[in-house]
């Protein structure tokens, strides 16, 4: 069956392939902050053990053990000790079973730092904020960089002299510095902005036209200092890009065909767009990593904030959740971008076809 | 000689150049100028710029030219090295599975893919997360570049592959030379140009990691880099103090290395794919 | 055969470079074609036949332009048409063009029958999608292409003996008068090219193309394809005669010299080691004096760099040397 239906086995082929990925990215992400030495129980004994005498203290290590599942349980419920007494602690192999087992339900386990609020409840609450950030940035960004790459390339002359520096700056300026000088200029010099925050100081998320006025206005710096930087690259992109298609053969042959120039416009652009697609699943990740730098400048209610936090407190589940979810999120935006481009371009369908 | 002359003639090239000269020449002889240092208080926190400390003095007090010169090394330090690990590793791995092809490339080829998707910043952020202690710039920077390689693969196989085919591949292999000799000696000649492309951008993309890395607290903990300092600003609150001087110089630094490596890229890619110059 | 339905008339043309220089590669081209004749057009790469051909339809972009000279089909003129005009009415109507290399001649991602409706569009002919279909259909079947399925594939997934009857069928839709062929057998091997030949005879046969302009630098095909044979060198003619004369008896030097280089199978030619010509074609940036092919002529005289040769009729055809018999 799917070798009748090119399409259908290139679009499975890639949710497998994406599978395989995901499968290392959850690993890469259970692995890495283990490789260290900190314990997370002892973080939050230090906090916790004031004023407990030694057996009350021992019983709360104990649970707290129990609770980020560094020891071993019976099916009853209680500590497995061994033949000294002290709890028997779960192999890191064992632990990493437990976690696929708790991710598939979704439930990332505790936060250390917020103890005891759980890392999906948290993650919950800043996700809204970071998809509000991303996509319309992200998606825009896209759209309108392609577009003015296109029309420099198109039209040349001074718009594209123009252009060409600009673009290539917006697109050197780290997210960071941008973002920084954002703040600078337009929240703190000339106030025209809010410098931090999501929303107003008093204000709480809920849906009201009055809490969306103010998110709105601390939407427009995280979004500008993102969003220059996606059109800068974008635009360079793009133009190499239609500059390349404006030089073949087939765009020549169709000008002596007599074709309109609108259509050989929409030929251009049809055909670099494939590439810069392609090129788009590649650059996710860095146009998401500088979405997260930019809330963290800003201190916008994200996943990028609750990750800054999470590292400077060592709180590795937190971590651990926060980077898993970003990665299946790149991971989804990827595979769309795949997808979508396997049903817009014929060559790839044929290279599937005639097996590369 | 005949490349640097063509090379001289684009203007973006010469700026590139010259930028990236002037930033390299600020941060090598910068300490045979100033008296570089950073550990001690010179001034009062956030003194403005004076004739006494140009740039004035950051939230320690320390003079800001000894912070961004001391910071504009490491930067520069570290991109050169993680833009050499990785430009070396994805070199090697790119070589290697364009020239043989076949089953090896194509488990490259996912192996590669893989951590080209997963975000780079994600990666680096759990690596050095879980390096507590002992991280210095050198692991920072060998972190990098061992995460950033994957672009740099992709771009070598491709040209790699386009190779692969060609006639004086096919004598040297019936000539008795094994991988190892045709890869190093027939296929990569003619990638020279290409790979030196591919490090200039990696060694950007080092710098611009670091600097990320730095601004979220990851940074090195032993030594002074250009991220660093931005960081250091926005959490001792030099934004709202309105102190200037302790983040716009590191911003305008940061931006110029990377401007000038992009534009060095860019007039290198004029040159050699003389399409693009129409 | 009688009033003929292109004319060229001391046709120029040059490029200008990013350095300001002017490069003239076509100067003073002349002929007329009549009604069902084919011209053959031979010459070396760089000789100035593509340039030629973007001249000879209208189309200048830069850095190409017009420097002088006439074109006119079926009595008026294109030159100094408005680019809108020269589109619409003349590129793909009256003149058209068939590419060489067929395999990048077709936009990748556009559909075959796309393409053509494309074509068919762009020249004011609105028609519903059914009867465009139709007609779609009925021209590519007399083209011996199998209608439905080549019309609605992707030119990836046609072979390159089919994808040049497609770029011969979209080129030839709109019944041109004049059609030039730029080097439609290279890339071909032998067989289709005899098929793309004999394709070409039976359109002009049906009426669908008027005359030909037939572009090529392999001289034995000439032979079998064209009425005339025009030999062009370093943006000139410098023979113009019927094919045998051309081929079995040619009077001016750099054609000899041509003849003299092909590998041919033909009775009188069998035998006779190909001889290559040595050097290359002068450039064109600069003005240059006297006989283009005096540097490597095997019978240049002194005066033939200094004196401009102009074409003279020799044994019945257009010669440029002055010393040809």
């Amino acid at each position: 069956m799917l070798k009748n239906r090119p399409t259908l086995a290139y679009i499975v082929g890639r949710a497998g392939w994406y599978a395989v990925t995901f499968f290392v990215a959850i690993t890469v992400n259970f692995f890495l902050p283990r490789l260290g030495d900190a314990n997370p129980v002892d973080t939050i004994m230090a906090k916790v053990s004031e004023g407990l005498d030694a057996t009350s203290a021992k019983a709360k290590e104990e649970a707290y053990l129990k609770e980020f599942d560094l020891v071993e349980v019976d099916p009853t419920g209680k500590v497995k000790r061994d033949a000294q007494g002290k709890p028997v602690r779960t192999s890191l192999g064992h632990q990493f079973v437990n976690y696929l087992g708790m991710s598939v339900r979704f439930d990332l386990g505790s936060s250390i730092l917020q103890h005891p609020k759980r890392v999906s409840e948290i993650i919950k609450a800043a996700l809204p904020w970071t998809l509000a950030l991303q996509l319309p940035t992200i998606v825009l960004g896209w759209l309108i960089g392609n577009g003015l790459g296109a029309l420099a390339a198109y039209r040349r002359g001074v718009f594209d002299k123009l252009m060409y520096p600009l673009a290539l700056l917006a697109s050197a300026v780290p997210a960071f510095c941008f973002g920084m000088l954002l703040v600078y200029v337009f929240g703190i010099r000339l106030e025209w902005f809010p410098a931090v925050g999501g929303y107003d100081d008093g204000l709480t998320p809920e849906l009201s036209f009055a809490f969306f006025r103010s998110a709105s206005y601390y939407y427009v710096l995280p979004f500008a200092s993102v969003f220059s930087i996606v059109v800068g690259g974008q635009a360079i992109g793009m133009r190499s890009m239609c500059i390349y298609e404006l030089g073949t053969d087939y765009v020549k042959y169709a000008k002596l065909l007599g074709i309109t120039e609108s259509k050989i416009l929409f030929y251009m652009f049809r055909n670099a767009m494939l590439p810069q697609l392609t090129g788009l699943a590649l650059a996710l990740g860095t146009m998401v990593a500088g979405a997260l730098i930019a809330e963290m400048i800003f201190s916008y209610p994200g996943l990028g904030m609750a990750v800054l936090t999470a590292i400077q407190g060592n709180d590795y589940p937190l971590i651990s959740g926060c980077t898993l979810l970003v990665t299946v999120c790149v991971l989804c935006a990827n595979f769309s971008v795949d997808v979508l481009v396997g049903f817009l371009d014929p060559r790839i369908r044929a290279a599937r076809q005639t097996g590369k | 000689m005949r490349l640097l002359k063509q090379l001289l003639k684009s203007p973006f090239f010469v700026l590139g150049a010259g930028l990236f000269l002037l930033t390299l020449s600020i941060g090598l002889l910068g300490p045979s100028f100033t008296n570089v240092d950073v550990n001690t208080r010179a001034g009062l926190a956030y003194m403005p710029p004076s004739a006494k400390h140009w740039l004035g003095t950051d939230h320690m007090g320390v003079d800001m030219i000894s912070m961004l010169v001391a910071g504009l090394r490491s930067s520069l330090y570290v991109g050169f090295l993680a833009g050499t690990v990785a430009t070396s590793v994805g070199t090697l791995i790119g070589l290697y599975g364009g020239y043989k092809g076949g089953l090896i490339d194509d488990v490259l080829t996912v192996g590669t893919n893989l951590f080209l998707v997963i975000p780079s910043l994600i990666v680096l952020i759990l690596l050095s997360a879980s390096v507590e202690n002992g991280r210095s710039l050198t692991l920072i920077a060998l972190i990098i570049g061992c995460t950033t390689w994957t672009w740099s693969a992709r771009a070598v196989r491709a040209q790699a592959a386009s190779l692969r085919n060609r006639d004086h591949v096919a004598l040297a292999r019936i000539n008795g030379f094994g991988t190892l000799g045709i890869v190093f000696f027939h296929i990569m000649p003619y990638l020279l140009s290409y790979i030196f492309m591919v490090f200039i951008l990696q060694m950007a993309a080092g710098i611009l990691s670091e600097a990320s890395l730095s601004m979220l607290g990851l940074g090195p903990y032993d030594s002074v880099s250009l991220g660093k300092i931005l960081n250091e600003a926005k959490t001792n609150e030099a934004l709202t103090d309105g102190a200037w001087w302790a983040f716009a110089p590191a911003m305008v630094l940061i931006t110029t290395i990377v401007f000038s490596l992009y534009i060095i890229n860019t007039s290198l890619e004029g040159v050699f794919n003389p399409r693009l110059r129409k | 055969m009688g009033v003929p339905i292109f004319e060229v008339d001391n046709l120029r043309a040059h490029y200008r470079t990013r350095f300001g220089q002017k490069i003239q590669a076509v100067d003073g081209v002349s002929f007329s074609l009549k009604p069902g004749e084919i011209l053959g057009i031979a010459g070396e790469s760089g000789c100035g036949k593509t340039t030629l051909v973007s001249a000879c339809m209208g189309l200048y972009i830069p850095p190409l332009h017009l420097s002088g000279g006439d074109v006119r089909i079926e009595g008026n003129s294109i030159i100094g048409m408005d680019i809108e005009t020269n589109r619409r009415d003349v590129l793909g109507k009256k003149i058209a063009m068939i590419p060489q290399g067929a395999l990048n001649s077709l936009n990748p991602t556009r559909k075959v029958k796309d393409l053509a409706s494309d074509m068919i569009r762009s020249h004011g002919e609105t028609a519903d999608k059914k009867v465009l279909d139709t007609r779609l259909r009925e021209r590519f079947e007399k083209l011996g292409l199998p209608g439905d399925q080549v019309l609605n594939a992707y030119p990836v997934d046609l072979p390159a003996g089919m994808k040049q009857r497609v770029v011969i069928g979209i080129s030839t839709l709109l019944d041109p008068r004049v059609v030039i062929a730029d080097e439609p057998t290279s890339a071909l091997d032998v067989s289709t090219q005899k098929a793309v030949v004999k394709l070409l005879f039976e359109l002009m046969d049906q009426g669908i193309i008027g005359s030909m302009l037939f572009i090529t630098h392999e001289l034995p095909l000439l032979r079998h394809v064209a009425d005339r044979i025009a030999v062009m060198y370093a943006g000139e003619f410098v023979e113009l005669g019927t094919t045998e004369q051309v081929i079995f008896d040619p009077h001016q030097p750099y054609t000899r010299a041509l003849m003299g280089s092909m590998l041919s199978a033909e009775p009188g030619h069998r035998g006779q080691k190909p001889v290559a010509i040595e050097g290359a074609p002068p450039n064109l940036a600069h003005p240059i004096a006297g006989c283009r092919f005096a540097e490597r002529c095997p019978t240049a005289q002194p005066s033939c760099s200094t004196n401009r040769q102009a074409l003279r009729i020799v044994a019945e055809r257009q010669v440029r040397c002055e010393y040809a018999s």
